[in-house]
């Protein structure tokens, strides 16, 4: 069995592709930041936005985003203009991995320290990283454009 | 930038314990079973406080300071989040903090401090 299909059962049969090799760099909230460097977690080892309490909680998870313009939203659903990122919990409502919308629809995450996939909202559901627990969303911002 | 907390460059590995890890393979080979297990367990998870609560990881903490040369070699070779471990066992935390997150970084100030002290 494909490994990532056996770490995550929903990915097997879901046209999901791999987009990246492993990195240790980085990891998924970094890379829902658009981040590549630096591995984000609120423990003191790890980077963490200055302003966002250190704390393993959804609430710090969302000042964490809300530092770099996010805000919270209803769901997934596309909205023209936004990006959107979403973040897993486990039962006790611990964050545990957070994926971010592509304009397709589809979502694009960063599997710990193994490689990035994109993958439909659910394939990740299950017993390592939980559910979805909640959405964020900020104006996509457009190169600008080319003068003259 | 806040200094950094380093031990005294004159501070290395006790005799005590060069010779517990000269003269005890099983430690050792104790701690290549943990690494492996660790490893293997915690590559899909983006916690980092999942990934130094796993037991693996506790259990190598407990191998006590004997495994701190261990630990250097495997995070020269490899390099994954062993500095909490290296903090506990050590008391030293030789990153600047904004180093922290920063794998290559971190990893670069923890091998030249495991040199300047005589670990590696």
């Amino acid at each position: 069995m494909d490994y990532l299909e056996s770490l995550f059962p929903g990915l097997r049969g879901s046209g999901y592709a791999v987009t990246s090799p492993e990195d240790i760099r980085y990891n998924c909230l970094a890379w829902a930041a658009e981040d590549t460097e630096r591995w984000w977690w609120s423990d003191e080892d790890s980077h963490w936005p200055e302003g966002a309490a250190r704390e393993e909680t959804i609430a710090a998870f969302v000042a964490a985003y809300g530092e770099l313009g996010f805000v919270s939203c209803d769901g997934p659903l596309i909205e023209e203009g936004y990006e959107k990122i979403v973040i897993y919990a486990s039962p006790d409502g611990t964050p545990t991995h957070v994926a971010r919308q592509l304009q397709s629809g589809l979502w694009s995450s960063k599997l710990g320290q193994l490689q990035d996939v994109e993958h439909r909202l659910e394939d990740l559901v299950g017993s390592l990283y939980g559910h979805c627990s909640h959405f964020l969303k900020r104006e996509r911002v457009f190169p600008p454009p080319i003068r003259p | 930038m806040s200094p950094t907390k380093t031990e005294p460059a004159s501070t290395g590995p006790s005799l005590e314990t060069r010779s517990q890890l000269q003269n005890d393979p099983d430690l050792e080979r104790r701690f290549r079973e943990l690494v492996v297990e660790w490893q293997a367990e915690v590559a899909p998870l983006s916690s980092t406080t999942a990934r130094v609560q796993h037991p693996s990881y506790r259990e190598i903490i407990t191998l006590g300071p004997a495994v701190v040369p261990l630990l250097l070699r495997e995070l020269e070779q490899r390099p994954n989040h062993w500095f909490a471990a290296l903090k506990s066992l050590t008391g030293a935390d030789p990153v600047a903090p904004s180093d922290r997150g920063k794998i290559g970084p971190m990893t670069e100030a923890w091998i030249k401090w495991g040199k300047e002290h005589g670990y590696l």
